[in-house]
């Protein structure tokens, strides 16, 4: 038998404001004035849904009204899903405020009913939203018991149905013109509808009624379009007052981060880079930092730590009213590991350090040093990016995909200079050359610009590195430190 | 010994000269001369102090000592380098390459911050720092943030009269023809004030001067 519930929302743009400091009445109105959505405040005032604005001004002064945002809805309904995702693996949309899930494959899982309604009661509880649900062997019974508030539990096929007969009319999906044509027939529940022959129906009403009917009795097939996990992460969240110190954003933002690491932990995942975006409410275009970790994080503090560390070098020209964080891809945990016996006081892991030190300094400020296989100095060291061994290494493990050819360890140079001067200096003062002369040509013998390097001391005994060009002009290219 | 002696020394009352304990653990400088001034080489851990001038061989004293600091599998900072690093030198000298780190912060400020952040981190073995301005407490605080992560901090200054820090070892270098002259300016649990002459003719026999006599040196001036 299937078995479907039905979990209605009815107020979620009240409830995600975040918990306001007294009882304030908030209503969210639509285009046309009417109020839609009411927390519980302003409904022990005496606002009902679908009073229009200026009744509900004259019944309460201090009314706080919000805009309908259809955007806003979908996301959040989404969002929603997505977290009920973990414990249902049939979920789909109805928007604005609904959501279908199909128990009959779960409930083997959760051994009975009674099992997945524990369960699913801890998680919503956790989001925190209001919500209303019922029962139903179809998801369109479901969905007319759940409008009336029924919060039926129950797998019992006959009551369900009793129940379904006894709903009036107006909780069903039919236009308001049809509910009219069928009331002055005498039809007010549904019960006396479906107990009509279609036929007879067919023939008096417009096809759409019956195809209702055929889906609200599980006669007809109807098709569900079931959500997928989406593949990142990417919450918004407006806050309360705009914010023009960076130091107050961390608790925001410590909230969206708590949001990210619940996601990456139910996946057992890691991030290696997160987009935090700065909205403003002039329409200046976002700030967007990107912060990343160079070993991958899912821990909140953690990425607190290197968020606030770029949030406190930046200067914000005007107070922040929204905040956005996006990570695209998760990549599988892998376990770190370390030496049992090896008593090291280490509380980071070199990337992390790398990361950490990113964060402040700046991307370019860190990097490494690769020997290649170069005869010219200034070609044999190169800089690369911070410990790239490890992270290719660590890239590779993630990539599963060995392959990469061996590199030939490059056997260093005898004699060469600690310090390379980025430009050479012209030779200015006597010094006395104690080995040489070291010929070196650029590639392709371009035998013009060929040097002859010695080693030199100088009066005060520092060790220069000079050379001679072919025009017999001396220069100092590095220091024996 | 008496037995009032015994009981005093046991209470921990009475302080002997003969067993002191050494301030810090050594690690050899890969110098013998040194090693025998220093009580062992140079501190694992803490601040060292090397005042001197570029060039003369302040990195090559250190080489030895900076490779077993690194055997261990932790990484080597260099914060603020004079100029660009070469890769063959510190590759011949047995520096491990893949955990060596390089950083350039932009003031003063960042470069503390940065080698705090390291030292601390208890990731790294060893971090130089060429020509920082430091204060007492900020040095202090360096120090602390060594011993926490065992790691050393190497300072190098040009010289000059500073205010004594909180250091393990500060070291005067002066330039020899066969090596280095290392004056002791400090030493925690030791003497100060000692001079020793090292010769780099058995590690850099290309970087020292013939005998005097034998100086047939030619001499080069900018033309």
């Amino acid at each position: 038998m299937a078995l479907y519930l039905y979990l209605q929302l009815p107020s979620l743009l009240v409830d995600c404001v975040s918990p306001l400091p007294a009882k304030v009445p908030l209503a969210v109105a639509d285009a046309q004035h009417r109020l839609v959505q009411l927390n519980a405040e302003a409904a022990a005032r005496g606002i009902t849904l679908g009073m229009s604005l200026g009744t509900a001004a004259a019944l309460c002064a201090d009314l706080q009204l919000l805009p309908y945002q259809t955007e806003r809805q979908q996301q959040l309904l989404q969002s929603v899903a997505q977290q009920l995702y973990q414990l249902t693996a049939d979920i789909a949309l109805d928007p604005p405020d609904g959501l279908y899930l199909r128990l009959c494959a779960m409930l083997r899982l959760y051994r009975g009913l009674n099992g997945y309604w524990q369960v699913l009661y801890k998680a919503l509880q956790a989001l925190g939203y209001r919500y209303q649900f019922s029962c139903g062997t179809t998801p369109l019974a479901a969905k007319c018991l759940a409008r009336q508030q029924l919060n039926l539990l129950s797998a019992d096929s006959t009551g369900l149905s009793a129940a379904l007969k006894r709903s009036p009319l107006v909780a069903s999906e039919l236009s308001l013109p049809l509910q009219q044509q069928l009331k002055r027939l005498g039809i007010n529940t549904l019960g006396q509808l479906l107990a009509l022959a279609p036929a007879e129906l067919s023939r008096r009403f417009e096809p759409e009624l019956l195809s209702y009917l055929g889906r609200l009795n599980g006669d007809f097939y109807h098709a569900l379009n079931y959500i997928q996990p989406a593949p990142g992460f990417s919450r918004y969240i407006e806050l309360l007052y705009d914010i023009a110190d960076t130091r107050v954003l961390t608790a925001p933002l410590s909230s969206l981060l708590q949001q990210l690491s619940m996601q990456l932990k139910q996946r057992d995942a890691l991030c290696y880079q997160l987009q935090l975006s700065l909205h403003f409410r002039s329409g200046r275009p976002a700030i967007v930092l990107a912060v990343g970790s160079a070993q991958g994080e899912y821990l909140p503090e953690r990425w607190l730590m290197l968020c606030q560390l770029q949030l406190c070098r930046l200067k914000l020209a005007e107070p922040v009213s929204g905040l956005e964080l996006n990570c695209d891809d998760f990549k599988p945990r892998q376990a770190q590991t370390a030496a049992l016996f090896d008593n090291s006081v280490a509380t980071l892991s070199p990337l992390q350090l790398v990361s950490l030190l990113e964060a402040r300094l700046g991307r370019g400020a860190i990097s490494s040093l690769s020997l290649q296989n170069q005869h010219l100095p200034e070609l044999a060291s190169r800089r690369q990016p911070p410990l790239w061994t490890q992270q290719s290494q660590h890239q590779k493990q993630q990539n599963q995909s060995g392959g990469g050819a061996a590199l030939k360890p490059v056997i260093p140079l005898a004699l060469r200079p600690a310090f390379i001067l980025p430009s050479p200096r012209p030779l200015t003062e006597p010094v006395e050359i104690t080995s040489g002369p070291e010929r070196l040509c650029p590639n392709g013998w371009q035998l013009a610009a060929q040097r002859d390097y010695f080693i030199g001391r100088n009066r005060k005994g520092q060790w220069l590195w000079l050379y001679r060009t072919v025009s017999q002009q001396w220069f100092v290219h590095g220091l024996f430190s | 010994m008496s037995a009032i002696i015994a009981q005093l020394t046991r209470r921990q009352l009475l302080w002997q000269g003969n067993n002191q304990q050494a301030a810090y653990q050594a690690l050899s400088s890969g110098f013998a001369e040194l090693d025998a001034r220093l009580g062992g080489g140079f501190p694992a851990t803490g601040l060292i102090e090397l005042q001197t001038d570029a060039g003369i061989g302040e990195l090559r004293v250190m080489l030895p000592y900076l490779k077993q600091q690194q055997a261990s599998g932790r990484l080597l900072v260099l914060i603020a380098p004079p100029a660009e690093p070469c890769a063959d030198m510190l590759a011949a000298a047995g520096i491990n390459l893949d955990a060596l780190l390089i950083i350039s912060p932009a003031n003063n400020n960042a470069m503390l911050w940065a080698a705090e952040q390291c030292l601390h981190s208890g990731c790294c073995a060893s971090v130089l720092l060429w020509q920082p301005q430091l204060s007492l407490a900020q040095a202090r605080r360096l120090q602390l943030a060594a011993e926490q992560g065992a790691a050393s901090l190497i300072v190098l200054r040009k010289p000059a009269q500073y205010l004594s820090l909180p250091v393990n070892l500060s070291l005067a270098l002066t330039a020899k023809a066969q090596g280095l002259s290392v004056k002791v300016l400090k030493r925690k649990g030791g003497w100060a004030g000692e001079v020793v002459n090292i010769s780099m003719q058995q590690h850099w026999p290309a970087l020292c001067l013939a005998d005097s006599s034998a100086a047939t040196a030619l001499t080069a001036v900018a033309g």
